[in-house]
């Protein structure tokens, strides 16, 4: 069994990757897919201190992750299909109309 | 099992790298797809039977055949990958330098010091994986799967209106 700090390393590192694609990519669908990544990465620490503290509260959580993500992708690719059918650039830095 | 780690750590972050990397929404997709199947895996090594389960069924499933259909749907330009005036990029870099400097952190304190439950892997492979967290999802954590039940009527009730109203 490889030690708990590896998981929790790879974890991160998932992380990492899925909050800069966040941060850099402009297409609405690909920052939808880096927050999976990164929901994903927190689930692989849920799973993996569960695990090593012989707790199933982490795995159970885990599982209320995935739904919350369920959800958020529903209602997620809902508005991005209506910002389409509205005629508007599939592009997150257009969509600015809430700031003005 | 040191090893399927080792292969598996390697699989997931070449295809993170692709969910982030590659230009066109569709291989993005299929990244992701292939990093959750990884990860499902790794579950397994985990000794998580039912998290396995639900993460091919419900992510690899329904919500990335979502995915795939939104963007098969829509057809996304390909050329929308890079900031107009380079900010992002720098936002990136600062993030994934702090992000990395913490993770160097987690290299020097290695232990994990949480109290230790009753659910070994043994006491649970014992009553079986999905018994043992039926039993504790009922139980334990009843509150949580009730709000839970309710925020996907809610998402799905807000799914339909906004995809029966027409926007100007």
């Amino acid at each position: 069994m490889p030690p708990a700090y590896l998981f929790l390393l790879l974890s991160g590192a998932l992380f990492t990757m899925g909050a800069v694609g966040f941060l850099v990519r402009r297409n609405p669908l690909v920052v939808f897919m880096c927050i999976e990544l990164m929901l994903n990465a927190v689930n692989l620490a849920f799973a993996a201190e569960s695990r090593f503290l012989n707790s199933l509260d982490g795995v159970v959580f885990a599982f209320l992750v995935i739904t919350v993500a369920a959800a958020e992708v529903v209602v997620g690719i809902a508005i991005i299909v209506q910002v389409y059918r509205a005629g508007r650039q599939m592009d997150v830095d257009g969509l600015d109309l809430m700031k003005e | 099992m040191v090893v399927a780690f080792a292969i598996l750590a390697a699989w997931e972050l070449v295809t993170a790298a692709g969910v982030v990397g590659f230009r066109r929404p569709i291989y993005n997709a299929l990244s992701l797809v292939a990093n959750m199947l990884g990860l499902a895996v790794l579950f397994l090594i985990l000794n998580a039977q039912f998290l396995f389960a639900a993460q091919v069924i419900v992510y690899a499933g329904a919500v990335m055949v979502l995915f795939v259909f939104i963007i098969a749907l829509l057809n996304p330009g390909s050329d929308l990958t890079l900031g107009r005036s380079g900010n992002e990029w720098i936002y990136g870099v600062v993030f994934g330098v702090i992000f990395a400097a913490l993770l160097g952190g987690l290299l020097f304190n290695r232990g994990l010091t949480g109290r230790q439950g009753s659910s070994s892997p043994e006491a649970i492979n014992a009553v079986g994986n999905v018994q043992a967290i039926g039993t504790a999802l009922y139980t334990k954590f009843l509150f949580p799967v009730e709000v839970a039940s309710v925020l996907l009527l809610i998402a799905a009730v807000g799914a339909v209106y906004l995809a029966m109203r027409r926007i100007r």
